[in-house]
C-alpha cells in the first residue's frame, strides 16, 4: 500500500428532476421511477423532441443562496453545496479553515447558457437597444456555478471549473483528489451544475441522438439520450481531517483516471480501448483490481454508439465477469446532466453505496444482446456496504473519465 | 523522488505573428502590433466605445493545418492545432511518436468557441431549432479545440478544458504538471486559446471593460498607469510540451524553464462579473502558496504579472503581491506587464512568462506614462536586467479567481 491519504466524502447535495435534497433523489432512484417528461423551462414546440428532466421549482425551504444575478445553474450549485457541506458539519466553518483550506473543482459544460439565451434572443430582437438585459450575461461562463459556490460559502482556496462537455464533473472530482493528497487543500467540494437550455437541446436533436421518449440506456431499441438538469457537490477531504473533527465518512474516493480517445469530434471509438484506459487508470490509481469491483453505475446514455463501446470496453476490463458485474445507468432516471452528469451519478454512487443497494435503471424493453450488461432492473440490488464501484462518463471530442469509490461499513443505514 | 517538470517546447501565435521569434521580436521591443479595427456593422457596440483589437486576421495557417482538416473547425480549434505543432516542433518531438500515446492535453478558454455559438443561437432563434447544424454544435463545445488537437495529434492523455476566466491559463498550467508529476500523463500539451468575434468585442466593451481612445484617439492599455482606461482585446493560443526533467534529459532536450510551483486561490468578495475587494486575502493566500512549495518569496527576481490596463484588476492584483511581500518583509521585484503588448489574453501571458525566465529580451511596458499613487508600483520600463533565475506569473480573474505559476531558469 501506499501511504498516500485516504480521502473520504462526507457530505453530499443534490438538485435533480426528482427535486431539491438526496433524500428526494434516493427516493426517486430507489424506486427506479424517472424524471424525464414533458418540461416547460422553454418552448421546445419547434424542437424535434419534447422529455426533459426538468428541475422543479424550489421549496420554500431552499435559500436562495445564490443570489439575485444568479443562474438556474448557479442556484442548483450553491443548494447542492449548502445541503452537502451541512451534512458535512462544515457550513459556517469553510472560511475558519486554517491551513490550505477549501477548494471548489467543478464541472460545467454550459454554465449559465439558458440566461444568456435570454440576452442573446433579445440582442437579435432589439439590435443595437441599450435595454438589453447585460445581467443576464453574468453568470453565462462554465465558471459561473463553481464561482457562485465559493462565493456563497467563503472559499479562498484553488476554484476550478473543467469545461470538457460530459466528462468534465469526473474529471473535476480526479483534479480535487489530487489536491487533496498533494495537501494544496484540506476540503474539496467537487460537483458539477447545469441547466437546460436551448442550444443543447437543439445541438444533440441535429445529431440525431436524443430518444423521442424517455432515454433507454443499454435497451435494445435504445434510439439516444434525454437531457436533464441539476447541480451536485461532494465534500471531500482527507481521513485523517475528517476524524480530527469528529466528521463521519459517507465512502472513499479510491481513484479517478482520465484519458482521450483521439478517434473522432462526437463518435466513441467503437472498440472501447480509450475508454479501458481511463478505466484501468482509476482502478490503478485506486489500487483495486478489476475483479474486486462490485457494480458499474454506467456513462449509459442510451445512444446506440455510446452503450455497445461501453460494453466493449467493459468486456475487456472485466472479461467473463462483464456480463455478472450489476450495471445501473442514473441518466435512465434524471437524463444528461452534460458537463454535470459526473457529479450527480458520483453522488448515486455514494447514495448506492451508503444504502448497500444499486438504484434500478428504468426504461423499456429488452436488454440489448449486443451489450448485454446486467442492468439493475424494477428493484435495488443488494451489495455490500463495503463495495467498490466503478463510476463512468465520457464526452464529446473523446475525453473519458472513471473514479472509483468505496463503501464506508459504518456509513450503512443512516442515510442523507 | 519525482523528476521536476520542465517546458521544452513552446508554440505560439497571435496578433504579433506565428511562431515564438514573432512574439520574442514584440517583447524585446515592448511594442505591440497593430490594432484591427473591429467590425462593428451589428449595431451592438457603444458608439464612443472600443474600436480595436489584436486580431490574428487572415494569417495563413495551412502549413500547419490543412484547409481540409481546417474547414471542420471553428477558429479556436485551427489556432489551437497550429500552436500545438509549433510546440512539438520546438521541443524537437516528431508527430510519429509512440509517446503521443501518453500525452495529455489541457486547454484554458475563458469565452469558448464564441463565433460558432453565435452562428448556432442565431439559427436557433432566428430560423428553428430545426435548423441547428451538427457541425455547429460539435465546435461550439468549450473543448472543441483540446479534442482537435487529441484528434489530430492522437494525444490519448487524459484531455481537460479549463474555463476560469483570466486566471484558467495558469491552472492549466498547474493541472498539466500535476499530471506528468503524478504520471498521469509522461508529457502534456497545456496551453490557452482565446478568440475575439465582433459581438464578444461589443458586449466586453458594454461592461467597460476595453480601453477606450485616450486624448491621444489611441486605444492603449496602460498597465498600472494612474490614467489607465481598460485591457485591449485580443485572440491567439499558445501551446507549451511539459515532460519530466528527466524524460526531457534522456532525449536531450534542453528545457525553457522548470515549473517549479503553481496554484490558485478566490477572493468571494468577487461579484460575479467583477473583481473583488480583498487584496490582502488573496495575498496571503499566494504567499503561502510559495512558501509551501519550499521557495522564499526574496528569491523571486521578476513578477510577470497579468496587468492588463484594468482600473479594477490591475489594483487587485497589484495590492495582492504587495500583500505577500510585505508579509515576507521583502521588496517588491520588478514587476512586468507584457499584456501591455499583447492584450488581454492569457495565452500571450503564458507564451511570455516562459520566454523571459528562458532568457529573452524585455522591453518596456507599453503606455506606462504615470505612477498610481494607490498602487506605488511602476511596472518595468526597460532599463538592463539580469537574466531573471524564478519568475513568479500571477493572473486575476473577474468572478473572483486568481492563478499563479512560479518558472525556473534552466542554467
Amino acid at each position: 500500500m501506499s501511504p498516500r491519504d485516504t480521502i473520504v466524502v462526507t457530505g453530499i447535495g443534490a438538485v435533480s428532476g426528482f427535486g431539491w435534497g438526496t433524500a428526494a433523489l434516493w427516493q426517486g432512484l430507489s424506486a427506479g421511477r424517472h424524471a424525464i417528461r414533458d418540461f416547460d423551462r422553454f418552448d421546445h414546440r419547434r424542437h424535434r423532441t419534447h422529455v426533459a428532466a426538468q428541475v422543479p421549482a424550489p421549496p420554500d425551504t431552499v435559500a436562495d443562496a445564490a443570489g439575485d444575478t444568479a443562474s438556474l445553474a448557479d442556484a442548483f450549485a450553491v443548494a447542492a453545496a449548502d445541503e452537502a457541506l451541512r451534512q458535512a458539519g462544515l457550513r459556517r466553518a469553510i472560511p475558519g479553515l486554517r491551513g490550505a483550506g477549501a477548494g471548489v473543482f467543478f464541472g460545467s459544460s454550459t454554465g449559465g447558457m439558458f440566461e444568456s439565451e435570454g440576452f442573446f434572443e433579445a440582442l437579435l430582437g432589439e439590435r443595437g437597444s441599450r435595454r438589453l438585459r447585460l445581467h443576464e450575461l453574468l453568470s453565462q461562463p462554465p465558471s459561473g456555478p463553481g464561482d457562485a459556490v465559493a462565493r456563497a460559502f467563503g472559499v479562498r482556496g484553488p476554484v476550478q471549473t473543467i469545461s470538457s462537455a460530459c466528462a468534465s464533473a469526473t474529471l473535476a472530482i480526479g483534479i480535487a483528489l489530487e489536491s487533496l493528497r498533494e495537501g494544496e487543500t484540506e476540503v474539496a467540494l467537487a460537483g458539477g451544475s447545469d441547466s437546460l437550455c436551448r442550444l443543447t437541446f437543439a445541438g444533440f436533436n441535429s445529431l440525431r441522438s436524443v430518444d423521442a421518449g424517455p432515454c433507454r440506456p443499454f435497451r435494445h431499441l435504445r434510439e439516444g439520450l434525454s437531457l436533464g438538469e441539476g447541480g451536485a457537490v461532494l465534500v471531500l477531504e482527507t481521513l485523517a481531517h475528517a476524524e480530527a473533527r469528529g466528521a463521519r465518512p459517507l465512502a472513499i474516493v479510491a481513484g479517478a483516471g482520465g484519458s482521450c480517445d483521439a478517434h473522432h469530434m462526437t463518435a466513441p471509438d467503437p472498440s472501447g480501448v480509450g475508454v479501458v484506459r481511463a478505466i484501468r487508470a482509476a482502478l490503478a490509481d485506486a489500487e483495486v483490481e478489476a475483479d474486486a469491483v462490485s457494480f458499474v453505475n454506467a456513462h449509459g446514455t442510451g445512444t446506440p454508439l455510446n452503450d455497445a463501446a461501453e460494453w466493449a470496453a467493459l468486456s475487456e476490463v472485466f472479461g467473463a465477469r462483464a456480463g455478472q458485474i450489476p450495471v445501473t445507468s442514473t441518466k435512465g432516471n434524471l437524463g444528461h446532466f452534460l458537463g454535470s452528469a459526473g457529479a450527480i451519478e458520483a453522488v448515486a454512487t455514494v447514495l448506492c453505496l451508503e444504502h448497500g443497494a444499486v438504484h434500478p435503471t428504468p426504461g423499456d424493453g429488452p436488454i440489448d444482446p449486443a451489450s448485454p450488461v446486467d442492468l439493475v432492473l424494477g428493484a435495488p440490488r443488494a451489495v455490500p456496504t463495503d463495495a467498490v464501484a466503478l463510476s463512468t462518463n465520457f464526452a464529446f471530442g473523446g475525453s473519458n473519465a472513471a473514479a472509483v469509490f468505496r463503501g464506508w461499513p459504518q456509513a450503512a443505514g443512516s442515510p442523507a | 523522488m519525482r523528476s521536476a517538470v520542465v517546458i521544452t517546447g513552446l508554440g505560439t501565435l497571435g496578433a504579433f505573428g506565428v511562431g515564438r521569434e514573432a512574439l520574442s521580436q514584440v517583447l524585446a521591443s515592448g511594442q505591440p502590433p497593430r490594432l484591427t479595427t473591429i467590425d462593428r456593422a451589428a449595431g451592438f457596440h457603444r458608439p464612443s466605445g472600443s474600436r480595436g483589437a489584436f486580431l490574428l486576421g487572415s494569417r495563413d495557417l495551412s502549413a500547419l493545418v490543412s484547409p481540409a482538416t481546417a474547414r471542420r473547425m471553428g477558429a479556436p480549434s485551427r489556432m489551437a492545432l497550429a500552436a500545438a505543432r509549433l510546440a512539438v516542433s520546438d521541443a524537437g518531438i516528431l508527430e510519429t511518436d509512440p509517446a503521443f500515446a501518453e500525452t495529455a492535453v489541457v486547454i484554458s478558454t475563458a469565452f469558448g468557441p464564441a463565433l460558432f455559438t453565435e452562428r448556432l443561437l442565431s439559427s436557433i432563434f432566428k430560423e428553428g431549432p430545426e435548423t441547428a447544424s451538427p457541425a455547429l454544435f460539435t465546435e461550439s463545445v468549450a473543448s472543441a479545440a483540446a479534442s482537435q488537437v487529441a484528434l489530430n495529434l492522437k494525444a490519448r492523455g487524459p484531455s481537460l478544458t479549463v474555463t476560469q476566466r483570466e486566471a484558467g491559463d495558469w491552472i492549466a498550467l498547474g493541472e498539466g504538471a500535476r499530471l506528468v508529476r503524478t504520471g498521469r500523463a509522461r508529457r502534456a500539451l497545456v496551453g490557452s486559446v482565446e478568440e475575439m468575434t465582433p459581438l464578444l468585442h461589443a458586449i466586453l466593451d458594454r461592461f467597460h471593460t476595453l480601453a477606450t481612445a485616450d486624448e491621444s484617439g489611441e486605444e492603449v492599455a496602460r498597465p498600472l498607469d494612474r490614467d489607465r482606461r481598460g485591457v485591449v482585446a485580443a485572440e491567439g493560443s499558445t501551446l507549451l510540451v511539459l515532460e519530466s526533467e528527466s524524460e526531457a534529459a534522456a532525449r536531450g532536450a534542453k528545457p525553457l524553464c522548470r515549473i517549479v510551483a503553481t496554484g490558485a486561490g478566490f477572493d468571494p468578495t468577487a461579484p460575479d462579473n467583477g473583481f473583488g475587494a480583498d487584496p490582502e486575502g488573496l495575498g496571503e493566500t499566494l504567499r503561502r502558496g510559495i512558501e509551501r512549495s519550499g521557495r522564499r518569496l526574496h528569491e523571486i527576481d521578476l513578477i510577470a504579472s497579468g496587468a492588463a490596463g484594468s482600473i479594477a484588476g490591475d489594483r487587485l492584483e497589484v495590492l495582492a503581491l504587495a500583500t505577500a511581500w510585505r508579509a515576507a518583509e521583502a521588496s517588491l521585484p520588478v514587476l512586468w506587464a507584457p499584456k501591455s503588448a499583447l492584450g488581454e489574453w492569457g495565452g500571450g501571458h503564458l507564451a511570455a512568462a516562459v520566454l523571459a525566465v528562458s532568457g529573452a529580451a524585455l522591453g518596456p511596458t507599453h503606455g506606462y506614462r504615470t505612477l498610481d499613487p494607490e498602487l506605488g508600483v511602476a511596472p518595468y520600463d526597460g532599463r538592463p536586467l539580469a537574466a531573471p533565475k524564478l519568475c513568479l506569473a500571477t493572473s486575476v480573474a473577474a468572478g473572483g479567481s486568481m492563478s499563479w505559476s512560479l518558472l525556473e531558469a534552466v542554467i
